[in-house]
């Protein structure tokens, strides 16, 4: 994937299926005379399938498939039987894998989700009783195209089960292994499992434990109830301990009911575990292609939690379904339609307008070292070696951060320019410098959690001065050492939360630059507390209040003979910035 | 790239928003536009009620007009609630929106600092004081149109993919759809029942 | 397997020192584990961490 809205460029890997799709009639007289088996994973390896097989029989396309991993090959030696029987002659052995490539203007990541696997929840037994199941493989033995034809067994004997445990909130709400969100549609499942059985099978009996149901769509708790009518026991509390029965393969569950306080123990002939659900594999490489971050749950981050809900922090890019949150059904066909919506919106257009806040690089200027490329969030700036660096305008957000990287003076940051911010950061402390607190606030967050305070009326120290920018990552070094040098007793530096960060990672830039300059203002005898870095989001005007309060009680501690050996000690400087930019310049000079 | 209309002279003006009460019942507007105008480049500072309502909004226009500002400043509420208000007030009067600038002496100052009338009316000095500072050196900024492709990437073929790829294709647009396994379907395929409605999945 | 470096951090707001195992590469917002503050300075100086 390259590119930028409205412009992309997608690369697929069309894999090869060894069957030709448009041929393949489905007859399946292929699979009878294969001769190799493994597990079926579709049905999560309750039965069995072939090399070549049919994912399952309304597979689109409804065409076979082979699976050169498990094939023994086309070596008449070997094999080669399906292609003897296929009249069609769909089979090819040779087929390879397409390169496709597509001109696109928008996207939609619909790329889902993975089951939980229980296995490290070792106390439920998963791996080591066989009566113990999961909710996927629930859904498998119930189904009528399952590989019991619908007829509801327990793994151990293929014995129909009567009293069925089930097991909530594996692997979800539980931070001791790092899972610490509701999967959602975990305790609709159940309800719905409960009701199946039910209705199948009037003499089971249905016992749930659980932490809380959570049932609040639209006829959901009307659902609930009537599982409950239906005969399912809903027990709060969840178990510790399972064990089986070595001569019958039932389970008996070791439970605190937090109702009664009680620890209680029941039997079951089968026990479901109601999975949760994860971020799927495969994640991180789409989040890197497309420049999208994610939340601490591992989730895709929208552009704005209510206002932005399908958009990705990347134009022209919008999510749906379950990789933005866990959702169920409905939910995902909603953000679907919305995502949907969205990129229509933007496909009839026909084009779009770019905010004029970018990064536009002066060729002569430029040493080509290829920093701003590296700090590039968007990989907006197209460098290599020796040649000077460009910016993609359309892809580029405005961030800044290269502006405040380049070490040549060679980027502007049109409409935050160093000469703006500079101008800006001289006038504030014109005038009794050693009264104020200056702050660097970025334009989504921190100033955002300011004007919250503001909107919620919480007060703080009138000491205060902000310098709006778009991203903390815009504040160069020199900004702040120009702050001190102007007399500034305190500098806050103040950007979103790393979740939060506008411009997908650009303040991890802002970090790597406090590092630098706490270890600058200590080496110039400069005391690096003087030097303040915090997060603060929209939402945080409380954050904000507390901040400056602290910001104003440090600046108490700052005298007067402090503020003019900063000023002293930082202004005889040579020339500007760090190492390269200043050796070079050292050299040009003599 | 700089506006020359005025021969590269910068002629700002600044205009203060009492808000109501809201700004002027915490800070000395009074003051802070007298302040204004003295500054380096000031043409013109002016105290409104409501800088944001039509009387408002007019007087920066006819205050460009009168005194050919090529720069203003809004000394009012966050840039995050009317910036957008006020680049298209000045861009009716001919200016390049890009050369508003805006002091947030409410947000910011007027309703966090109630009862501290000398140090808000200072804090709102030094705002203003920023903002003309920034705005002498604004340069007009043109926004970059570009086309857009009209095909849509579709990644994942389960429930929500299927349906994205179906309604962008129903209102007309190419979709290609993506999805790593053999066939379509996801998740979903392989459940029997969904809820609420108990049918099946496929 | 990702390395599991022992870094020493302190918090510029209230000087607290503190030693915290870093995997390589990652990607984590540090706040004081007394005062919450964010200005979590990386102190120099690398000791490898047991595995």
């Amino acid at each position: 994937m390259s590119g930028y809205v409205g412009n992309f460029t997608a690369k697929i890997r069309k894999k090869a299926r060894y069957v030709d799709p448009t041929v393949c009639n489905a007859c399946g007289e292929c699979v009878k005379v294969c001769p190799v088996t493994r597990p079926d994973g579709f049905q999560m390896g309750l039965s069995s399938r072939k090399a070549i097989y049919i994912p399952f029989p309304q597979a689109v396309p409804c065409s076979y498939v082979l699976n050169m991993d498990d094939c023994l090959g086309n070596n008449p030696i070997a094999c080669g039987k399906c292609s003897d029987v296929c009249e069609k002659e769909a089979i090819n052995y040779d087929d390879a894998d397409e390169i496709i490539v597509r001109e696109i203007g928008a996207v939609v990541v619909a790329i889902g989700l993975d089951v939980y696997d229980p296995t490290e929840m070792d106390e439920y037994g998963y791996t080591r009783f066989d009566n113990v199941i999961t909710s996927m493989e629930f859904e498998r033995l119930i189904c009528a195209g399952g590989p019991t034809a619908g007829h509801f067994v327990r793994p151990r004997d293929r014995m129909r089960p009567k009293r069925i445990g089930f097991i909530q909130c594996v692997g979800s709400r539980n931070p001791k292994i790092g899972r610490p969100y509701c999967s959602n549609i975990c305790c609709m499942n159940t309800i719905k499992d409960c009701l199946l059985l039910a209705d199948h099978y009037p003499d089971v009996e249905n016992t749930v434990f659980y932490q809380d149901i959570r049932a609040s769509g639209k006829s959901f708790e009307d659902m609930y109830q009537r599982s409950k009518e239906a005969g399912s026991r809903y027990i709060r509390g969840l178990p510790g301990d399972v064990e089986e029965d070595a001569e019958t393969g039932n389970l008996t569950v070791t439970v605190e009911n937090t109702t009664t306080g009680k620890l209680e123990r029941h039997e079951f002939d089968m026990l479901v575990l109601s999975v949760g659900v994860q971020p799927p594999k495969g994640m991180g490489k789409i989040a890197g292609m497309l420049t999208l971050s994610r939340t601490s749950d591992g989730f895709f981050m929208e552009s704005h939690p209510k206002l932005k809900p399908v958009d990705a922090p990347t134009r022209g890019v919008y999510f749906a379904g379950f990789c933005e949150s866990p959702k169920d059904i409905k939910d995902s066909v909603c953000q679907a339609g919305a995502a949907a919506s969205r990129a229509g919106a933007l496909l009839n257009a026909g084009q779009i307008q770019i905010e004029a806040i970018t990064s536009r690089i002066d060729e002569q200027a430029c040493s080509a070292c290829g920093l701003c490329a590296k700090v590039c969030p968007y990989g907006a700036i197209v460098w290599s070696k020796g040649e000077p660096a460009v910016v993609v305008e359309a892809a580029c957000a405005g961030c800044g951060a290269c502006g405040a990287t380049c070490l040549f003076g060679a980027i502007t940051m049109r409409h935050f320019t160093d000469e703006q911010l500079m101008a800006q950061v001289r006038a504030i402390l014109a005038d009794k410098p050693q009264d104020k607190v200056f702050c660097f606030a970025c334009n989504w967050c921190s100033y955002a959690g300011g004007d919250m305070a503001g909107i919620s009326r919480i007060q703080y120290p009138a000491s205060n001065r902000v310098v709006r920018t778009m991203c903390s990552a815009r504040v160069s070094e020199e900004m702040v050492i120009e702050a001190f040098r102007c007399g500034a007793p305190v500098v806050l530096v103040s950007g979103c939360h790393y979740a939060d960060c506008h411009y997908i990672n650009a303040n991890r830039q802002t970090v790597k630059r406090m590092q630098r300059l706490w270890d600058q203002l200590e080496k110039a005898g400069i005391r690096p507390e003087r030097l303040q870095l915090e997060w603060i989001s929209a939402a945080e005007g409380q954050k904000f209040a507390k901040v400056m309060r602290q910001m104003e009680e440090l600046r108490k501690t700052v005298t007067l003979e402090e503020i003019e050996y900063a000023r002293d000690a930082l202004k005889p400087k040579p020339k500007k910035r760090a190492k390269n930019g200043r050796k070079k310049s050292a050299a040009v000079a003599t | 790239m700089v506006a020359n209309k005025t021969n590269g002279e910068v002629r700002v003006g600044v205009f203060v928003c009492d808000c109501g009460l809201n700004i002027a019942g915490a800070v000395d507007c009074g003051a802070v536009t007298e302040y204004a105008e003295a500054l380096p480049d000031v043409i013109c500072a002016v105290r409104n009620k409501y800088t944001c309502a039509d009387p408002g909004q007019n007087e920066i226009k006819d205050a460009i007009r009168q005194h050919k500002l090529n720069r203003v400043v809004v000394a009012s509420c966050t840039p995050r609630q009317h910036e957008p208000t006020f680049r298209q007030c000045v861009r009716e009067a001919g200016l390049n929106p890009y050369l508003m600038e805006m002091a947030n002496l409410r947000e910011h100052c007027s309703w966090v600092h109630p009862g501290e009338w000398e140090a808000a009316t200072q804090k709102a000095k030094d705002l203003v004081s920023s903002a003309v500072a920034r705005a002498r050196l604004l340069q007009p900024q043109e926004e970059l149109t570009v086309p857009v492709t009209t095909s849509t990437l579709v990644i994942g073929g389960g429930v929500a993919g299927i349906e994205a790829a179906l309604e962008i294709a129903d209102a007309g647009h190419q979709v290609v759809l993506v999805e790593k396994e053999p066939s379509i379907g996801g998740i979903m395929a392989q459940l029997d029942k969904t809820y609420p409605t108990m049918d099946c999945s496929i | 397997m990702a390395t599991t470096t022992s870094e020493t951090f302190r918090c510029m707001m209230c000087g607290h020192e503190y030693e915290e195992p870093v995997e390589k590469g990652e990607d984590k917002e540090r706040s004081c584990p007394k005062c919450r503050s964010n200005s979590i300075r990386h102190l120099k100086k690398k000791k490898p961490a047991k595995e």
